[in-house]
């Protein structure tokens, strides 16, 4: 079932049109990956699905509500979730701090620990002494708390350990199995593709792939000459 | 570029001699004396807009600097000093000059508002000295002595006017001069000025100490004009309400000075005449400036644009290569510039780990890698704007550590940024004398044409972001440095343009004869426009070589895919 | 020096009320990012509501808690302003703002309090509390000192140890995270707002019939509060408190000896300039520029 839906989405910033005219759909227990090298407009995509920057022109949807003009905290409340990207702790408040400061007073901090249990023994230490991987763990239990419908993930993976994202990916893997639409933005394709459901190619701010995941990793060299130009040139 | 100096010049003369006319010719003697005072408080609210407006530095003690400029005139004039008003109100704005320095001292390299509480402060602290100490000839009601050919209203009228009209046209040439546009440049991003060679505290200095000299010789005119005086006129809040008004007028145009004086002057007398409590003007002003504030736009600049719709549409040529381009500039051969084993810490992150990198002279080398590798990093580092690296960077053999930003760009290290940061209230050739500092006419003209640039005369708020990123490119090149660091170039822009852009860039060695570090995310345009390439991931240096034989490196689609596909299967 | 130490001491309940308007200039620019050059005024606006409705016979307690409303009213008020046009502003807009705002509130408040006209100004705590070395120590100085310090430590406590304090925080640290997150970022600031303007209608109330009390001069203990907040390098609490009351003490001081005790409107001005050419010792490039 689509949750969030979102069309003819067109995005500047700073004046830069970013985002020139982009469909998606997200699924509930699907993980929608989407892909691109620096510059393709990845982030900026997601910053306007989130209110954090306004879209110029197109839809967005999410369950039949239109976000488009609501502010963040508002799209927040309906169900719509960010980690943005360079694991924005609040550094100087603990693990468990950051993730009870948004609490709402009937959920409870089970499921995020369910999802991490390696943070249960860091639950006093101040978040920015955490590492790097622990830092994204409490970003992504933090931004589920409250059980969001949607949750976006932007380049989670930049700058950890293989092992730290391949554990960071299960996780993720397991949130869409619990029923939530997942949109992935990785500039890492490989691990994401292994695990999305659908795929996503964005270049100068278009969508230029637009099928399955399994078919897509099937296929490097085409992913090959999407990232990295085409060498015939 | 210097005939439109002279054309502005003479016309803000021409007109402000003909309303002159119109003033003394039409109006009654009460009105005459009221509009002088319009005219007085004009070159009070120039001084502000050249710091706060053009500038961008908040001062909240203009009226203090008037006052200073007021009380050593009324002392010349109690003494008797030779050379009358004209005389002493030159030095009363010299006076005032030294403090205005010294005001702006502390302010010079932290963030704007800490000038805007040291100046608030100063205002306090200067009326709590002017009411102790009071004018020189307060008490014994002596009288200014007005200069004995304009003796009379009418004639002191002229006087105010001339001497506002030889501000305005001294302003008029020095706004569109390099410093005019260096001020600008600062006001709109201080990193930006620096990487074009500015030196920041020469440009705030000498901004503060000019505003300090016409505010003391506002505050001579007016001691003129009223012939006593008390510390009530430069309170502090005539200051603040000054600043208020200036920000709703726009007082570094001529045309918002004006208006802001006669709002100053004229409002109370209206709501004089209306039986309204004149303070209301006050509340007016603030509202007007929070609605300037809100909307970016001031009232001068709301003018402009309306007159400029209504007037007839002047079409911006685009630049037609009129000259042709001077020979490319003779660098040294070899390697123009050297990075070795630089590494850069962030407290316990590690941005930067033992890189190395060559640019040989005559080449386009580019930079690529990961968001995080580090890339803007050593830019940064390269141009001088990191505090503390270790490691060396060499220009031409020559290292540059200890080397400030504004000198590594005189030296010969050029940048753009990966936003564009230039102050959209210059042309288009301002900017690029800006960057290149003097150059001919023609050879302007016809870099502009090499670029497809937008013509000189063409003012940046009307180009697209897209230009205004090529033109940032244009800039940096126009300088003829040795080495120019190009900051993602294409971001922004569309395929085909990126690709147009390459191929510029790639001839930008053998056209102009700089070196360039190019960073891009774009492998299309990298491949067109780089000879050779460094791939940087985690802050290492990962691959270095030729461009297509680099990325047909696993490790380098590795860095950029994640682990290798044959991994992933498995 | 008896007399220079009973300046100094007379010198204390300004400095209190100073470090409580440093505190506040603190809390502000920490939890919404404003430089306010507003916050005396706001206060002096709580603080004439309270002399109104004393002189309309009006019991001074409830006067007194009308008046800190009114300060919190006012608070809002400019706190509505910021967060409905500026909220994504440049600092120094934002200053400018508050600055420009300034001179509209300071020429209403003369306008209702009829200008320089005196007013009565009660004194809410009256009397002298004890002698030290032959100084007589008066209630409102040792109020506003104890004051002060109690202010300085509850907002500590309060952000170390609340939920809304937690959120505050968060607020502080990274503004766009919070708001992601679904926490309440405009409602808390203008909480922020409200509280300051309270706090400071209230402490501007105790100093008021120590001072010329007009409404300009009492908007303009701006000035000293800004230097008491520099001294707090604009982060800390307890340095500001103590930088408030050293300039109160310093004021007082000056007002003591002969030759200078004109000029001693002019400490505060000197403060902050030795305080911005110690701290630009290591200035380096502003990130945001």
């Amino acid at each position: 079932m689509t949750i969030l839906s979102i069309g003819a989405l067109q995005v500047d910033r700073a004046g830069i049109p970013v985002i020139r005219g982009v469909d998606l759909e997200a699924k509930g227990g699907e993980i929608s990956v989407l892909l691109g090298s620096n510059g393709a407009g990845k982030t900026t995509f997601l910053e306007s699905l989130s209110g954090i920057i306004p879209a110029r022109a197109g839809f967005i949807t999410l369950d039949g509500t239109a976000l488009v003009k609501l502010r963040p905290g508002a799209r927040a409340k309906a169900g719509l979730s960010h980690v943005e990207q360079g694991r924005t702790v609040f550094p100087a408040m603990t693990t468990e701090e950051n993730l009870k400061v948004a609490l709402h007073p009937d959920a409870d901090l089970k499921e995020a620990y369910d999802l991490f249990p390696e943070l249960l023994q860091r639950r006093t230490v101040e978040a920015g002494m955490l590492s790097g991987g622990e830092q994204q763990m409490v970003v992504i239990a933090r931004s589920i708390v409250n059980r969001p419908r949607v949750i976006l993930i932007d380049e989670m993976s930049s700058g950890l350990a293989p092992v730290i994202v391949s554990r960071l990916m299960r996780a993720v893997r397991q949130l869409a199995d619990d029923g939530m639409a997942v949109v992935l933005v990785e500039q890492f394709a490989a691990l994401a593709l292994a695990i999305g459901n659908r795929a996503y190619v964005l270049r100068r701010g278009q969508i230029v792939y637009d099928g399955d995941c399994a078919a897509l990793a099937r296929d490097p060299g085409h992913l090959h000459r999407l990232y990295l130009g085409d060498a015939a040139a | 570029m210097k005939h439109a100096s002279f054309r502005a010049a003479a016309t803000t003369a021409l007109s402000l001699a003909v309303l002159g006319a119109v003033i003394l010719l039409v109006l009654p003697k009460y009105w005459v004396f009221l509009i002088t005072a319009v005219f007085i408080v004009g070159i009070a609210l120039q001084s502000l807009g050249l710091v706060t407006g053009r500038t961008g530095m908040i001062s909240l003690c203009q009226m203090s600097f008037a006052g200073v400029g007021a009380w050593v005139t009324g002392y010349l004039n109690l003494i008797g000093a030779p050379g009358g008003l004209a005389v002493w109100m030159l030095i009363g704005g010299l006076a005032a000059v030294p403090v205005g320095v010294a005001i702006g001292l502390p302010a010079l390299r932290l963030r704007g508002i800490n000038l805007a509480i040291v100046t608030l402060g100063f205002a306090a602290a200067f009326d709590t000295v002017l009411a102790t100490i009071t004018f020189p000839g307060q008490t014994s009601f002596t009288q200014v002595a007005r200069p004995e050919a304009f003796d009379s209203d009418k004639g002191y009228f002229a006087f105010v006017l001339i001497t506002y009209g030889i501000i305005a046209v001294v302003l008029e040439f020095v706004s569109r001069s390099r410093l005019g546009a260096a001020w600008l440049a600062v006001r709109h991003s201080e990193r930006a000025a620096a990487a074009n060679g500015i030196s920041i505290p020469r440009a705030k200095l000498s901004a503060f100490a000019i505003s300090a000299f016409i505010s003391g010789v506002s505050g001579g005119l007016l001691a003129g004009y009223l012939g006593t005086l008390v510390s009530e006129n430069f309170s502090m809040m005539q200051s603040l309400a000054l600043f208020a008004v200036a920000t709703m007028a726009g007082a570094h145009f001529t045309l918002g000075a004006i208006a802001g004086g006669m709002m100053i002057v004229l409002f109370p007398e209206l709501l004089r005449r209306l039986n309204l409590p004149q303070d209301v003007g006050n509340v007016f002003f603030a509202l007007g400036a929070v609605q300037a504030l809100s909307t970016g736009e001031t009232i001068a600049e709301t003018w402009t644009r309306l007159a400029r719709k209504l007037g007839p549409k002047r079409v911006m040529a685009a630049a037609t290569s009129a000259g042709t381009l001077p020979e490319k500039t003779a660098h040294p051969g070899g390697i123009a510039l050297e990075v070795r084993d630089l590494t850069v810490r962030y407290g316990s992150v590690t941005a930067l780990d033992k890189v190395n990198l060559a640019v040989p002279a005559g080449a386009v080398v580019g930079l690529v890698g990961p968001n995080g590798a580090g890339k803007s990093t050593l830019v940064d580092a390269i141009a001088g704007f990191l505090f503390r690296y270790d490691g060396s960077i060499l220009l031409n053999g020559k290292p540059l550590e200890g080397i400030s930003a504004t000198s590594r760009s005189k030296l010969g290290i050029r940048r753009t940024w990966q936003t564009t940061r230039i102050a959209p209230e210059l042309r288009v050739g301002e900017y690029i004398r800006l960057a290149a500092g003097p150059i001919s006419e023609s050879e302007l003209e016809s870099l502009l044409a090499w670029f497809g640039c937008p013509g000189p005369d063409t003012p940046i708020a009307t180009i697209d972001v897209g230009t205004r990123r090529l033109l940032d490119v244009a800039g940096a090149v126009a300088s003829r440095a040795p080495v120019i660091l190009l900051d993602e170039p294409a971001a922004g822009v569309s395929y085909d343009e990126a690709m147009k852009l390459g191929e510029r860039i790639a001839a930008i060695p053998q056209t102009f004869g700089s070196a360039v570090l190019l960073i891009e995310h774009d492998m299309d345009l990298v491949r067109r426009a780089c000879t050779a390439i460094t791939v940087f991931d985690f802050g290492r240096v990962i691959a270095a070589g030729a461009t297509a034989a680099v990325l047909d490196m696993p490790v380098v689609q590795k860095a950029y895919m994640g682990v290798e596909f044959e991994e992933a299967a498995e | 020096m008896d007399s220079l130490f009973t300046a100094a001491v007379a010198g204390l309940s300004a400095g209190g009320a100073y470090a409580i308007l440093g505190v506040c200039a603190i809390f502000t620019y920490r939890l919404v990012a404003v430089v306010n050059f507003t916050g005396a005024a706001i206060g002096a606006a709580g603080t004439f509501a309270m002399v109104a409705l004393f002189e309309l016979g009006v019991p001074l307690l409830p006067a007194v808690l009308l008046g800190i409303a009114a300060g919190a009213a006012a608070g809002i008020a400019i706190g509505l302003v910021m967060t409905t046009w500026f909220a994504g502003s440049s600092a120094s807009t934002k200053a400018a703002v508050t600055a420009a705002l300034l001179v509209g509130i300071i020429a209403v408040g003369l306008r209702l309090t009829g200008g320089q006209h005196p007013h009565y100004f009660p004194e809410i705590i009256p009397g002298s509390a004890f002698r030290l070395a032959g100084v007589e120590v008066t209630w409102a100085a040792v109020t506003t000192l104890a004051l002060s310090i109690a202010f300085t430590l509850l907002t500590e406590q309060f952000l170390a140890r609340t939920r809304t304090g937690l959120q505050l925080r968060a607020l502080s640290q990274r503004p766009m995270a919070a708001e992601l997150i679904g926490i309440r970022v405009r409602l808390l600031a203008l909480g922020v707002w409200a509280v300051t303007g309270g706090v400071t209608a209230f402490a501007l109330m105790i100093i008021a019939p120590l001072r010329s009390p007009d409404f300009s001069s009492l908007s303009l203990l701006v000035v000293p509060a800004l230097a008491a907040a520099l001294i707090g390098a604009f982060s800390s609490f307890r340095a500001a408190l103590i930088g408030g009351l050293m300039i109160g003490l310093l004021e007082g001081s000056v007002s003591a000896i002969g030759a200078v005790s004109q000029y001693r409107g002019a400490v505060p001005f000197l403060v902050i300039l030795a305080v911005l050419l110690w701290s630009q010792r290591g200035a380096r490039w502003d990130e945001a520029r």
